[in-house]
Formats: structure tokens, sequence, C-alpha cells
């Protein structure tokens, strides 16, 4: 490694233990894991068009789409969106567009002497083999100021075409129109006006199980019956219709239809995020106390000491609560409580490195040449315990991330972000009951908190063996 | 002597942690100065009532209908008197029942049901740990032992709060042969069964939560023992017995074991504040009416003097652990000696 001179030392020498580790099969397991890891939470947003709790991408508590796979297709269904917006007059009118496309149609309507009716209307052929799950609509209609003084009747509605022959028409919607004020319709099968109207008010089908249960051409009208002799123009925007089905993506979805390898994803940032600052603070704080206890020894090493034994005792995870309810839930609090609860068993290591370090000669020798005890422990001290902070650092970010998830499944978490045990804590709070728990919704999260565990410790064990050669010879 | 000075030193140290904690608590300076400051909303009786209760002021004179006089008391004051309540169990009011938080914990039968649950996944995790430790040592490098490592290396990592789940998910919900949560099921307080009937049920219903605290706990403890055990097996006594031509079995229980347990004793009371704490979350996941699901409420509830008393006893409990731990010390190797 001598050819190349313009490069420092100490580059070189990470270079050569970075080799090291990859060339140790562990390590190089538990790094390829953790930088896929890391990868998914730097590109986060990236990896998903959606966000962790404010995207509702499809029907609530979806199972994964491939369990198409393993249950045959039968029942299941999928999202599908109306498409090919087309106006026409249907009785007694004239229907001139002006420009139609995408969700958005303007057109004028004039009717005869005995009124008139034309109609809007988007498409979709149902092709899944079970019935959908939920739909949502919406549309906002401007009419133009002739429609003064003279009354439309807007109805929308759901058509069934088999053939190409209408075979069944729901009429899901309808008002009447009298002033050129914007006015929108947004529904939701869910919601119990569209029940009652499609008399499904004591069943438990929503209407879209009802309506999208055989494979058929689907339309979603708007039909505008106009009065004698009148033209109006209407503006029309936003037309649409989603179809939900009963899967969804990768991962499914949870109660609300949220989007959980979006959680996942999101999660993976924060509790890695969590795990390391945790640990930083802990490991930090532990290094400064064992180095004060070790080299200044006597009464400062006593009561250090005292103490640290003193909070070791101290049942960790009953404190956790207890502070973190005190300070509050916010994920800041959380980190800063998981780091200064996690230095005591990391001082007492450093503080006997240092100890069995001080009596050495070469201690003795910068002590002889007039070092001072700062430089003596930050020159000579320091880079020799560097070794143990490595080691620490990788085998303390688990029990931080776990901590964190076992907090947050207590409902101690932050309420207002997603990790992975907060997924869990919404994943058994949303079932009310222990009898509904989703296995898509509760199993990646904790394989998540197994596998990033896995990686550190694995990380953890391969740079123990890397920096203590004994331990290698004993294997 | 210097044992038992230590013991005392901690229980003091654990005391005074409560006491910083809940004084710096944001919550109650606000609402007392609150208090104070409006006293016209509140029925001044009520008010030198709480402020007497929660030990505020040392006298409150009732000066008129919306006023009252206060002699504050100083941080010192309030620190000795919390300091007597601990000691002498005296925990107040849960803010959920109204009742002692001593009477809620022991006469509604949590703290059995903690001990219950506690008790047996202890004492299963202990001898399968140990057992399967002791082993892995003596048949090492073998499949047997690379398993068991594997194993124990898998539950130790992963979260028990979600091993719960799993086991919910497949024992309860889908092959339903175990509850999926409770300590006894709801009928019975309508009618309950005879003694065996009863208890099949209880036993039924404590399979999952034991089951999950058990894998939680017996990782770390057959680890320690494949260590310490592995370490014993070549020192010169292990290899004495054999020449002997002792008995494996008698090698290995015998000498190695016996040899090896110190570490054992004091994993044991050092990880008791772990096991506390895998507890809380045992509980909370099979809806378990134990202390742990009783602090797990009481933080929904912001029952502080619940939470207080909770902590106060579970770090009791684990400096009572290390304190015992201390004497079987000097039993198992009488070359310690405590004056």
């Amino acid at each position: 490694m001598s050819e190349n001179t313009s490069v420092p030392y100490s580059l070189v020498r990470f270079k050569r233990f970075f080799f090291n580790l990859l060339r140790n099969k562990k390590s190089a397991a538990g790094l390829t894991l953790l930088s896929i890891f890391v990868f998914i939470a730097v590109a986060g947003p990236l990896l998903t068009p959606y966000t962790p709790l404010g995207s509702v991408v499809s029907a609530q508590l979806n199972p994964p789409s491939w369990i198409v796979y393993f249950t045959g297709p039968l029942g299941w269904s999928q999202n599908a969106e109306f498409t090919g917006i087309k106006a026409s007059s249907i009785t007694g009118a004239t229907l001139t567009t002006t420009s139609i496309g995408g969700d958005s149609a303007s057109f004028s309507a004039a009717s005869g002497a005995s009124g008139g009716t034309v109609e809007v209307q988007k498409f979709v052929t149902w092709t899944y083999p079970g019935p959908a799950k939920r739909f949502v609509t919406s549309l906002s209609i401007t009419p133009g100021p002739t429609i003064l003084g003279q009354t439309v009747i807007a109805t929308v509605y759901l058509d069934r075409f088999v053939g190409g022959v209408r075979d069944a028409r729901w009429n899901i919607f309808d008002k009447t129109i009298d002033s050129n004020s914007t006015f929108e319709v947004n529904l939701d099968s869910i919601s119990g006006d569209l029940r009652v109207r499609l008399g499904l008010s004591t069943s438990n089908i929503d209407p879209a199980q009802l309506i999208f249960s055989r494979q058929a051409d689907y339309a979603y009208a708007l039909e505008l019956t106009l009065p004698p002799s009148a033209n109006i123009d209407f503006s029309l925007q936003n037309f649409k219709l989603q179809i939900r089905g009963s899967t969804w993506g990768w991962l499914g979805t949870d109660q609300a239809g949220h989007d959980i390898l979006t959680q996942l994803i999101y999660g993976a940032r924060l509790s890695l995020i969590v795990g390391l600052l945790a640990t930083f603070i802990g490991v930090g704080l532990g290094l400064v106390v064992g180095l004060i206890a070790g080299y200044l020894g006597r009464i400062v090493d006593e009561v250090l000491m005292r103490f640290t034994d003193m909070m070791l005792v101290i049942p960790g995870l009953p404190l956790l609560i207890v502070l973190v309810n005190v300070l509050g839930p916010s994920l800041t609090n959380i980190i800063l409580v998981l780091g200064f609860l996690g230095w005591m068993g990391f001082a007492r290591v450093v503080r006997s490195q240092v100890l069995s370090l001080r009596e050495r000669p070469f201690i003795e020798a910068a002590k002889a040449s007039g070092a001072g005890t700062g430089y003596i422990t930050l020159r000579h001290i320091l880079p020799n315990v560097v070794s143990l902070t490595y080691v620490n650092l990788a085998l303390s970010v688990p029990a931080a991330i776990v901590g964190e998830a076992a907090l947050s499944f207590l409902g101690l978490g932050d309420q207002t972000s997603v990790t992975w045990g907060r997924m869990l804590e919404l994943a058994r709070e949303s079932g009310g009951s222990a009898t509904n728990l989703f296995w898509w919704w509760v199993i990646p999260p904790g394989i998540g908190i197994a596998l990033v565990s896995l990686s550190f410790i694995l990380i953890g064990f391969s740079l123990d063996e890397l920096f203590n050669p004994r331990l290698r010879r004993r294997r | 002597m210097k044992r038992v000075l230590n013991t005392v030193l901690l229980i003091v140290f654990v005391i005074t942690l409560n006491f910083i904690i809940f004084e710096l608590m944001p919550g109650t300076q606000a609402s007392i100065s609150n208090l104070v400051q409006n006293p016209r909303v509140f029925d001044p009786t009520q008010v030198a009532r709480l402020l007497k209760l929660y030990n505020f002021c040392k006298e409150v004179t009732i000066t008129g209908p919306h006023s009252y006089n206060c002699v504050p008391t100083t941080i010192w004051d309030r620190f000795s008197a919390y300091f007597v309540n601990m000691i002498t169990f005296n925990f107040g009011d849960s803010f959920q029942t109204n009742k002692p938080v001593l009477h809620d914990m022991i006469q509604t039968g949590r703290l059995v049901n903690t001990l219950t649950l506690l008790g047996v996944a202890t004492t299963v995790a202990l001898l399968i740990g140990t057992l399967l430790g002791v082993v892995a040592a003596a048949k090492r490098g073998s499949i047997f032992d690379s398993g068991s490592v594997t194993l124990s290396l898998i539950t130790f990592s992963l979260p028990t709060f979600w091993m719960g789940l799993l086991f919910i998910m497949i024992f309860a919900n889908r092959l339903q042969l175990f509850p999926s949560g409770g300590v006894t099921p709801a009928y019975w307080a309508i009618k309950t069964p005879d003694l065996l009937g009863q208890f099949l049920t209880r036993v039924q219903y404590l399979f999952l939560p034991a089951l999950t605290l058990t894998l939680f706990f017996y990782g770390g403890n057959l680890l320690l023992t494949r260590a310490t055990m592995t370490e014993a097996l070549s020192e010169d006594y292990s290899n004495t017995g054999r020449a002997k031509g002792l008995p494996e079995r008698t090698v290995l229980f015998k000498h190695a074991l016996k040899n090896a347990s110190l570490p054992l004793v004091t994993n044991a009371a050092l990880s008791f504040g772990g096991l506390l704490g895998g507890a809380i979350i045992t509980e909370t996941v099979f809806n378990w009416d134990g202390l742990g699901f009783w602090l797990f409420n009481a933080i929904g509830w912001k029952d502080y003097p619940v939470m207080q008393a909770m902590f106060f006893i579970i770090a009791l409990c684990v400096i009572a652990a290390n304190f015992i731990s201390d004497i079987f010390y000097g039993i198992l190797d009488p070359r310690i000696k405590y004056e």
C-alpha cells in the first residue's frame, strides 16, 4: 500500500481495515444487509410515490396482490380507473364540444322544443374475477350564465354493459341545478347515503361489491336533462371514478387504505436514525465517563463508577417509560432518553481498558517527557480504545431500535411519525382486538427490525474478532 | 456489611431519582400554579384539600369564599415526605380507581398473575437454556451446537412483542389452540368450573405469554452457559474427571456445570431487570392482567401514582435480586467471603 504516498496513512489503514472486514463472511453479509437498509432509508421518497399516512392508495385492509398465487385468483380484484371520456347527446338536444379529454370536458347543449338530455361518460372493463371492494367518485360542474332562470337535472349513473348492451343501471346521485356556480359531487361507496339509496342499508355489502361483481364493461355517466329550448354551456372538471379492489401492491394496505410498503420504507429511515443517534449519544457519554474515571482514578473514579453501577441496576424499560411519559413522546425525546440510558455498560468497558493502558510503558514515557493529562488521554489513550467504540457502536444500535419499537408499541411513540414500532402499534390498535391481526401488516415491520438488528450484530461480532485476534483462535 | 450498605444506598438513589423525575414533571407545577392563580374557578375547600393532599402547602387556611392562604412547602419538605411514603409503601390513590395503589396491586390479583407468569417463564427458560447450553458445549461444533446457537441468536434479536403478535396470529387466531389474551375466561364471572377445569383453563391462558417470555429469556442464558461450560470443560479438573473414568454426564453436570454456574447466577440477577421489561411488554401483548399490563394502562391514564409505585417496586425487585445473587455467590464459591 505504500506505493501511493499521496494517500494519507489513515485512509490507507481504513481501506485495509475495510477489505479485512469484507473478507470475513459474516461481516460481508452484515454489511450487505445494512447497505440495503441504508439505501432504502436514504432513497425512500424515490422508491415510493406515496406518503406513509397521507395517501390512500386502495381499500382498507387489503392483502398484497401476490396472494392470488397462493389462493387462486377467484374472489380477488385490484384497483381500476375509468378512462376514455366521451360526451354525447341522447334525446332532443344538440351537443357542441369545445374541448374534451382526461378528466374534463367543456361543451354547450341546446335542447329542442320538448327538452333534451346530454351525457358524459367514462368507461372501464372489469376483468377481475372477484368483486371490487370500494369506489370513490368526484366531479365538479360549472354551468354557463344562461342557466339562470331555468332548471337542469343532473343525474350520475353507473351502467353495466354485457356484450355491448346495457343490462343494468344504478342511479347513484341526482340534483337539480339552477345557478351558474360550481357544484361538486364526491361520493364514497362506504358512505351511508349511498347504501340507503341502493337498498343496502341493512346488509354488509359495499355498493362497490354489488355493482362491480361481474366481468363486464362499465360506464360512469353524468346525464344532464335540459328544459325546452335552452342553450347552456357546461364545464366539467375532475370527472373521475376510482374502483378500489380487494388486493393491493406488494404489502397490502392498513386500516385506512395507506400503503404498508411506503410505511415500511419510511419506517426504515426513522428507525435507523433513532438507533444511530441514540447509540452515538450513549457511546459518546460512555467514552467520556470511562476515560475520565479510568485516567483520573481515585475519588473521581469511585464516584463515577458507583453512579454507573446504580444506573446499571435500575431497570431500563420502566425508567424509559416513566421518562418519556414525563418529557413527552416526541422523536427527539425518545432519542435523548435512549441515549442517556445507554452509556453505562460501555463506560465500564472503557474504564477497565484505560486502567490497563495507564500502566503501559508508552504512557510512562509520555509522562516522563512532560505530557499533560489531557494530552495523554486524547493522543495516547483515546486511539487505543477506539476499536472498542466501533464494536460497541455496532452492538448498541439493535438495542436502541428495539427500545424505540417497544416504546412505540406501548403507545409512547411519536404520534406524528411512522416507525416500525408504531406500525406494529397501529396494527394492534386498529384491529380493536387481538383476533383482528393481519399478517401483511404485522410481519413486515418485525422482519425489518430483526434484519437490521441482525446486520449490526453480525458486523459487531466480526469487528470484535478483527480487533481481538484471541477470539479468532479460540473458535 | 458493605453489601447491605450498598443496597440501602441504591434504594435511596432510586427514591431520589423517582422524586426528581416526578418533581420535574411539567404537568404538576403548572396545574398547581393554575390552582393558586385562579382560585375563583374552584371550590376553595377542594383546592385546600388537594394542596394538602399533594403536599404543596404546609398549612392552608380558607380566608374567604374564593381565597385561601397557603404556606408553601420547600422541596426538602416534599422530599422527606415522599421518602417516608415510599419506604412505608404508601403510594397514594390510583387516578383510575381512586383506591390505594397497594390495594389495586395486590387485592386484584395482579401481583399473583405477574409472579405466576414470571415464575413459570423464568424456571422454564433457565432449565432449557442451561440444559441446551451444556449439551451444546459438550457437542461443540456439531449441528446441534450451531443450530441451537443460531436459534437462540434469532429469538434473542427478535422483538418480544412481535413474537407475541405472531403467536397470537398463528396459535390463537389461525389454529385456535389457545385464547388470544386475558388471564381467565369471561364466563368465569358467572359460572366457575371445578378445580381441575380451572387449572387446565388457566394453563391454556398462561401458555402463549409464558412461551413468549421464555423465548425472550432462554437465548441469552444458553449462550452464556455454552461459553462458560466451554471454558470449564477445557480446565484440568474436567480432564482429570475423564481420566478417572467418570461418566461424561458426571463430568458435565457435577464438575463443569458447578464451576460454570457462578457467572450464570450473576447473569440471572443482572438480566432480571430486562426480564421485567420483557414481562411488561408480554403482558401488554396478551392483555395479561398483571403489573406490566397495569403499568401500560397507567401510561394511557397518566396515572402517576401507579407509575411511580411500579417503577419503585420493579427497581426494588431488581435490587433485591442482585443482593440475593451476591449472597448466592458466597454459597456457591466459598472462596468469596463477605464481612
